[in-house]
Parts: C-alpha cells; sequence; structure tokens
C-alpha cells in the first residue's frame, strides 16, 4: 500500500504536532498517584554460639549461621519496596532486645546495614538460648510497637538447656495475634559448636559434659535417671531443629520456613499474613508520553521506499 | 549504571541511538517528479532540507536520551552547621527499670512502667534530638560488653528509632561503665575534627574502675578531643555527687562519687547535671541544648535528582521548528492540490 502525495505530507505534521503535545505533556504533566503495598517487620537474629556453626549456604561458599542470617536480611531489605519499614533486634539468653523501632527501607539503609554489621556473638549477655521464651518476648515487644510489625524470627531452633517434650515454656499470649515468621538456619547433621569467651572470641567447642543434656525438670526429678538412662547425650551439638521450630510455631501462631533459597519466600509467606499499609508514592509519566512521542516519528522516518523495493 | 557522570535507570534504551540517523535515509516525503532537471536549482531548500533532517535526529535522540532516566547520583556535600556530635551512652541496667522520681517506697513497686527511668530517658532524649537539626548522633549497647551499635549518624529516623527501641523490655543484668566508656570514644576514631564531640551519659549510678581502665580513659578522651556530659539520675533526694558539710556517711563512698572525681580529674570538659525529678531532666537536656551550638562541620545526602527534563527540553526545542515546518508543508500542499 501507498500513500499519497499529500496523505504523506498531512500524516507527518500530524505527527508531528502530536509528539510535540506527548513533549509538552512530559515535561509538566505532575506525576500521578499510584499505591503499592508495604509492610512493617522486626527482623529479630540468633546471636547465640549455636550460630557460630558453619553449616548455612550462600551461594556455594559455606558460611556460619550467623552470617547467613544476615545477608539473608540485608538481602530482604534490599526486596523490599521503599516505604516498607525494619525494625532490628537480637536474641541471647531467653529474651529478645530490640535495638531499632522500624525505620523506612531506603532512606536508612545504609544505618540498618550498619547496625546490622555489629550483630556478633559478643553482645550476648548470658551464653543461654532459650528460643521459645526469646520468641514470646519478641512478640510481647512487638505489641508495644506501633503499627505493629510482623515478627521475622531468624533462629537454628537449638535449646540449650533443652527443653522438656511436654513441660515447655507457657505461651500465655494469643497465637496470631502478632503475626511472625519463623526463619529456620542451618542443615541437618549435627555439629560441634563453637564456644565464645567474655569477649565474644571463639575458643574450641563446647563439649559434651559442659551443657545440660536434659531439660531443668528431668534433671530436677527423682525417676530421671531411670528415664532418660537411653538416651544419647547430644546437646553440645547442634544442627537445625526443624521439627521444634515447626512445633513452637503452631502454638504462637507464626509460619515457619525452613532454609529459604532467597528472600523472595520470605517475602510471600510475609505478605500472606502481615497487614499490608497502602503508601502512594509519586509516579511519573514522562517515560511513557516521550516513549509515544519516538514510536510515532520513527514511523514516520522508517525508510519504506527500502521495503517496498525488496518486496517488488 | 553511572555514564557521563549521570545514572541511567534504563541504560538499555540507549542503545537504541542509531535510530537517529534514520532521518537521512528516508525518502517518505520525496514527491515523484518526472524529470528531475526539471527542478530548479535551489540551495536554500537544500539548507532547510539539511536543516530539518538535523532537527529530526536532534528530537530522536533526544527522546532516547529522556527515556533512558538520566539522574545525578546521590552525593555528599560538606557544608557548615551549628550544633554536636553526640554520643549516646545510656544506662541498661536493671536498676533503670525503676520509677524515677518518685518516694523511696513507691520506686520499688512499678518495675518497667511508663515512669521508669529509662523510659524518662527516652522521652526526653527523643524531644532532645529532634530540636538539633545539625548534629551527628550514635548510640552504644550498653551491656557486658559494649558495642558501637549505631555509628554516628545525621539520619533523625535511625537514632530515634534505636532511643525509642532502648525503652523496650526489660534492663539487662550486667553492665560494664569503663568498656562503653572506651567504646564511645572509638566512635570518633578515624574520623576528621568537626566540631565539639560528646559523649552523653544518662545513668542512675556508677561502677567501679579498675586503675588500668581510668588510665586508658583519660588517654583515649583527652587524644580524642571528646567532653562529657552527665545526666544522673538521683535514686536518694539528698544525695549528691559533689561532697557535702552533711553528708550521710553512707554516701562517701558510693562508686557514683568516684566516677564524678575520676571525670572531673580527667582534665577535659566535663559537666554534672544531677535530675532527682523530672523538671531536672528537663533542664539539664535544655542546658545541653542551649551550650552546644558550635560552628560544626556537617555533611548532606543529596539525593539523586532526575535530569530527563533537560532532554525533554531539547527534544522540545528542536521539535517547535521542525513541527511548524511540516504543517507550513502540509498548508502548502493543500493550497496546491486543494
Amino acid at each position: 500500500m501507498t500513500l499519497s502525495y499529500p496523505r504523506r505530507i498531512f500524516l507527518t505534521a500530524l505527527v508531528m504536532l502530536i509528539g510535540l503535545l506527548l513533549v509538552v505533556a512530559a515535561l509538566w504533566l505532575p506525576p500521578i498517584d499510584h499505591d503499592i503495598e508495604v509492610m512493617d517487620s522486626l527482623f529479630v537474629i540468633d546471636i547465640t554460639d549455636s550460630m557460630n556453626v558453619e553449616d548455612a549456604r550462600i551461594g556455594n561458599s559455606k558460611v556460619n549461621r550467623l552470617d547467613w542470617a544476615k545477608e539473608f536480611t540485608r538481602q530482604a531489605i534490599l526486596a523490599m519496596p521503599c516505604g516498607s519499614r525494619v525494625g532490628l533486634g537480637i536474641f541471647s539468653e531467653a529474651r529478645s532486645l530490640i535495638l531499632m523501632t522500624p525505620v523506612e527501607v531506603c532512606s536508612n539503609y545504609h544505618d540498618l546495614m550498619q547496625m546490622l554489621s555489629q550483630f556478633h556473638p559478643s553482645m550476648a549477655w548470658v551464653r543461654s538460648s532459650e528460643v521459645s521464651k526469646a520468641l514470646y518476648t519478641a512478640i510481647r515487644q512487638a505489641k508495644e510497637i506501633t503499627p505493629q510489625p510482623t515478627v521475622v524470627f531468624l533462629t537454628d531452633g537449638h535449646e540449650a538447656p533443652p527443653v522438656h517434650e511436654t513441660l515447655f515454656p507457657k505461651f500465655t499470649g494469643t497465637p496470631g495475634e502478632v503475626a511472625g515468621v519463623i526463619v529456620g538456619i542451618g542443615g541437618s547433621d549435627l555439629l560441634p559448636i563453637p564456644k565464645t569467651n567474655e569477649a565474644g572470641e571463639i575458643e574450641g567447642t563446647w563439649a559434651i559434659n559442659e551443657v545440660m543434656h536434659r531439660d531443668v525438670y528431668a534433671s530436677s526429678r527423682g525417676d530421671a535417671a531411670e528415664l532418660n538412662e537411653n538416651r544419647p547425650r547430644t546437646e553440645h551439638l547442634s544442627s537445625q531443629k526443624k521439627s521444634h521450630l515447626e512445633t513452637v510455631s503452631k502454638r504462637i501462631g507464626f509460619e515457619f520456613v525452613s532454609s529459604p533459597r532467597s528472600p523472595q519466600a520470605l517475602m510471600k509467606e510475609m505478605r500472606k499474613i502481615s497487614e499490608n499499609r497502602q503508601q502512594s508514592v509519586k509516579y511519573d509519566l514522562f517515560v511513557w508520553l516521550a516513549s509515544t512521542a519516538l514510536i510515532l516519528l520513527i514511523l514516520v522516518f522508517l525508510p519504506y521506499s527500502l521495503f517496498r523495493r525488496q518486496a517488488e | 549504571m553511572i555514564l557521563f557522570g549521570l545514572e541511567w535507570a534504563f541504560p538499555l534504551v540507549l542503545l537504541l541511538l542509531p535510530l537517529a540517523l534514520l532521518p537521512w535515509f528516508n525518502n517518505n516525503l520525496d514527491k515523484t517528479v518526472a524529470w528531475t532537471a526539471l527542478v530548479p536549482h535551489d540551495p536554500l531548500s537544500k539548507t532547510i532540507s539539511l536543516a530539518l533532517k538535523i532537527l529530526s535526529s536532534v528530537v530522536i535522540a533526544a527522546l532516547l536520551f529522556a527515556i533512558a532516566s538520566p539522574a545525578v547520583p546521590e552525593r555528599i556535600v560538606e557544608g557548615y552547621g551549628e550544633g554536636a556530635e553526640i554520643v549516646l551512652l545510656l544506662d541498661r541496667s536493671r536498676s533503670m527499670d525503676d520509677a524515677f522520681a518518685v518516694g523511696p517506697q513507691a520506686a520499688t513497686y512499678s518495675v518497667g512502667g511508663d515512669n521508669s527511668k529509662r523510659r524518662v530517658a527516652r522521652t526526653y532524649l527523643t524531644e532532645f534530638v529532634k530540636k538539633r537539626p545539625d548534629d551527628r548522633f550514635g548510640f552504644v549497647f550498653f551491656s557486658t560488653n559494649s558495642i558501637n551499635l549505631l555509628p554516628l549518624t545525621y539520619s533523625k529516623d535511625a537514632i530515634l528509632a534505636t532511643i525509642e527501641a532502648n525503652s523496650l523490655g526489660r534492663g539487662l543484668s550486667n553492665t560494664n561503665l569503663a568498656d562503653a566508656l572506651l567504646n564511645s570514644a572509638l566512635m570518633f576514631e578515624n574520623q576528621a575534627y568537626r566540631g565539639s564531640r560528646i559523649i552523653l551519659l544518662v545513668s542512675d549510678g556508677g561502677q567501679l574502675m579498675t586503675e588500668e581502665e581510668m588510665q586508658q580513659i583519660a588517654t583515649r578522651y583527652n587524644e580524642m578531643n571528646l567532653s562529657i556530659y552527665w545526666i544522673y539520675l538521683k535514686s536518694k533526694q539528698d544525695m549528691t555527687l559533689e561532697r557535702t558539710e552533711n553528708d550521710s556517711i553512707l554516701y562517701s563512698d558510693l562508686p557514683e562519687r568516684k566516677v564524678h572525681e575520676f571525670f572531673k580529674g580527667l582534665g577535659i570538659p566535663y559537666r554534672a547535671f544531677e535530675a532527682g525529678s523530672l523538671e531536672e531532666f528537663a533542664e539539664a537536656m535544655d542546658e545541653i541544648d542551649e551550650q552546644q551550638y558550635q560552628t560544626l562541620i556537617v555533611e548532606e545526602l543529596v539525593p539523586h535528582q532526575p535530569r530527563a527534563d533537560w532532554f525533554l527540553w531539547l527534544a522540545l526545542i528542536a521539535m517547535l521548528p521542525l513541527a511548524s515546518s511540516h504543517l507550513y508543508s502540509y498548508w502548502g500542499v493543500r493550497k496546491a492540490h486543494g
């Protein structure tokens, strides 16, 4: 199909006029509001000794569980849209300690990373690791923060001293009242736990006779010897305690994700359970307007005669 | 991606730049003429046609540059402000969970309540931080081993969130004052001297330090030009950091008095504020606020600035004569053919 000369002149003039208007619009049209979903979260990281075990993977390299937790937190923060807010906390002994309440991720990225990089086993105030109780305190403190954040608890689930199968610490809250995800870290093989000294430096590993192998209840009962006689003594070794974490997460109404490959897996769980906030962001349409103008111009300038000659 | 000193959101779009040559390779608007020799030689029309081609190329290129969304990258600008660089050292020990400024009996009852010393400190520090736009704040985690939790930052959000978090939950069983004092000084290590440097200690007690620790603190604080402000939250109304005439014999050996004596003898600027009530606490904060307005070198983070506008303007300027010339030829052709 060929267009007559006057037609071509007309179309070209029309395109030029539209193009001019589009460029004017690109320059002066105000940005429009565009709603995105953001959420608030509180990352609590286990810094107890068992987190020094090197059985987590980033890509092809083996790293210790704490480094994995820090890197995973960093990636999760990067994956969040601006407007999301993240707080940080650590867990040691039998409690979670919130160190920064949620702040906006994009404008405070540097400070979040600065604080995250300081998380180190030497911050631990007591050398024990009562995961369940720490989860309960994290929940209690999340309730004090407004708006209430989703708790992301990164741990290997290693309880020291161990907990009894039925006589576990009581959860007094309402399950699911605070939304949260437990991220399980570590491999499935039992490995020796590096031991840290007062200054937080690693000094050998925990020996079999240095740790409690039964829970406080059983060890103080008279019939304990008979009851526990044939149980293996492995509490000085550590692996990811998946079934324990699953049980605990059910008790408190949390989700459980074991060694997620990417932060996307965590975000998916979080989106399911979190209260999402609508955050409106300014969105400038200039790219679309300029692109339309460009496409129109290119249509005018395409060397149609070449195509036609080839077709003949 | 950084190209020509600009940050491009969609750098791949620039690969389409050869499209700007299209106007030179087509003859869409040529008129079929029976015999070209009949067309008169016209240098003006040649120049115009050349100019139009150049303009068309400019428009296409400018639009491509604009679509690639360039921006001046985020950068740090140094300027002068008024204020100080302040490291907050908040006592996190259990005793800070006790109620502040109440009668002697009541203090033992409400533990970790809204009027606990830690929460009162939160309230006033928050107010203080908000009043001081140019200050840079750091925060030390005060436990068995202290950690420089939040290195000096200009972000008010970050420091306020850290102060807020410090008021949550219960206190820690062990704190180590000497370690915290030594560590907080390290916040200024390898930093250019920008203006007055303050360690702001808020605590309700003191701790005995070893001779060696005191020596280290003295050296480090003098080397780094630090000042100490100590807001001492009194637990007993009549107890003062300074010895008085009718002193109770019980007070003479208290660790806080020893810490006070030590700070006084450091040879660095030091002030103690003894707060026995909320008013006194507020006054102490106000006084620090008033004193600390010296010239300070501040770093300002200038966020990245979109610069697609430059190219849109260029496109617009090139487009105006181009569009008018095409509209003019349309008008001419219509007259001729109409």
